[in-house]
C-alpha cells in the first residue's frame, strides 16, 4: 500500500524478541493490553501494560510521514483497531497537537512523531491510541 | 512494581518567556529523543504529559508552552490557571530577553490562580558563543525573586532534565501547592484561546 510511510513499514520488520503479535498476543482476557505500548521511532513509553482497554473503531488519522509532494496536510487512513484510556494522565508520556476541528492528536512526547492516536474534544474521557501506530513490548 | 503505579500527584508546569529563548526546545529535549529536523510538526505541539519519578516520587506532569502566542501577548488567564509551578526562560546570547523577565514576573503575578507557584529561572543556550548575560546576573535576578536558577542547553540536553526535576522536588515540598488537587481538574479547553489552532487552517502540514 502506497500509503504506508517509512515507520510503517519498519514496523512490519521489526527486531527479534520485540515483534508486534497478532492481535489475540496483546490482549488479556478483559482486552486490555498485555504490553507497553512505546514509539516506533524513539521508544519512548506512552501506555503502562493493563490500562488500555482494547476497542474497534473507525478513527481517520494523517499519515506519519509526507510521502509526496502531492499528498496533502490531511491525507491519511482510517484505522480501526486502537487502545482507550478515560484519563489523560493514565498516560505514562504523550504529547498532544493544537486542535484541528475539534480534535487533538496524539504524538510521541519524546520524538513528536505522530499522530499516534486522536482525541475529540467533545468527548472527554476517550483517548485513543492507534495499535497500528505504536510497538508493543 | 506497585510503587512505580502508584502516582503521588498531576501537575500544571508552564513554560514562559519571550519567543526565540528557546522554550519549544526545553519541553522537547525533557528526555533523550531522536528528534528529526526533517520533520514538519506544524500542526503544533499543545502541552505534554511526562511522567517523572524525583526521589522515588511518581508524578505526572502536564506540561504548557506558550505555542508561540505570546508574540501576540495574548497569553489568557486560563492558561496560567492552576499551575503550580512554571519555568521562565531567557536566552543568554540575548539581553533584551533577559531585560524582559519583570514584565513576565508582573503577568505570572497577575494571572496566577496559587500564590506560592514555584518558579525557575532558566537561562538558555549557553552552548552559544555569543554570550550576553553572565550566569551571576541571572543568578542575582533569581535570587531577589525567590527562584530557583538553572543554565541550561536545550541542544546538549545540559541541565534541561534537572530543571524539571528540581521544580517538580520543590512543588512536592510545598505541600499547600498540591495536597488538595483531585485529578481530572484541567480541561483541555483550558487555554482557552483556540484561535491559534484555527490560525493554523489550511497551512497545517503533518506531523
Amino acid at each position: 500500500m502506497a500509503a504506508l510511510d517509512d515507520i510503517s513499514t519498519q514496523r512490519r520488520d521489526p527486531p527479534d524478541g520485540e515483534e508486534d503479535k497478532s492481535l489475540q498476543d496483546l490482549l488479556n482476557a478483559e482486552g486490555k493490553n498485555i504490553k507497553s505500548l512505546v514509539c516506533q521511532r524513539c521508544q519512548c513509553k506512552v501506555l503502562r501494560p493493563n490500562l488500555g482497554q482494547h476497542v474497534q473503531k473507525e478513527l481517520f488519522l494523517p499519515h506519519m510521514k509526507k510521502k509526496s509532494e502531492q499528498q496533502g496536510a490531511m491525507d491519511g487512513e482510517t484505522l480501526k483497531e486502537f487502545w482507550v484510556v478515560d484519563d489523560m494522565y493514565t498516560f505514562e508520556n504523550v504529547g498532544f497537537t493544537n486542535t484541528v476541528n475539534d480534535i487533538k492528536y496524539l504524538i510521541c512526547a519524546d520524538c513528536e512523531v505522530g499522530p499516534i492516536g486522536w482525541h475529540d474534544l467533545s468527548k472527554k474521557k476517550e483517548f485513543y491510541i492507534a495499535l497500528d501506530r505504536v510497538h508493543h513490548i | 512494581m506497585m510503587n512505580e503505579d502508584e502516582v503521588l500527584t498531576t501537575l500544571k508546569i508552564l513554560i514562559i518567556g519571550e519567543s526565540g529563548v528557546g522554550k519549544s526546545s526545553l519541553l522537547l529535549r525533557f528526555t533523550d529523543d531522536t528528534f528529526d529536523p526533517e520533520q514538519p510538526a506544524t500542526i503544533g505541539v499543545d502541552f505534554k504529559v511526562k511522567t517523572l519519578s524525583v526521589e522515588g516520587n511518581t508524578t505526572k506532569l502536564a506540561i504548557w508552552d506558550t505555542a508561540g502566542q505570546e508574540r501576540f501577548r495574548t497569553l489568557t488567564p486560563s492558561y496560567y490557571r492552576g499551575a503550580q509551578g512554571v519555568i521562565l526562560v531567557y536566552d543568554v546570547s540575548n539581553r533584551k530577553s533577559f531585560q524582559k523577565l519583570d514584565m513576565w514576573l508582573n503577568e505570572l503575578e497577575t494571572f496566577s490562580t496559587k500564590s506560592d507557584i514555584v518558579k525557575m529561572l532558566v537561562g538558555n543556550k549557553i552552548d552559544m558563543d555569543k554570550r550576553e548575560v553572565d550566569r551571576q546576573e541571572g543568578l542575582k535576578f533569581a535570587r531577589k525573586h525567590a527562584m530557583l536558577f538553572i543554565e541550561a542547553s536545550a541542544k546538549t540536553k545540559e541541565g534541561v532534565q534537572v530543571a524539571f526535576e528540581e521544580l517538580v522536588e520543590k512543588v512536592i515540598q510545598t505541600p499547600g501547592l498540591w495536597e488538595n488537587d483531585s485529578r481530572g481538574g484541567m480541561s483541555l479547553n483550558d487555554r482557552g484561546n483556540q484561535s491559534v489552532s484555527q490560525g493554523c487552517g489550511g497551512y497545517c502540514s503533518l506531523l
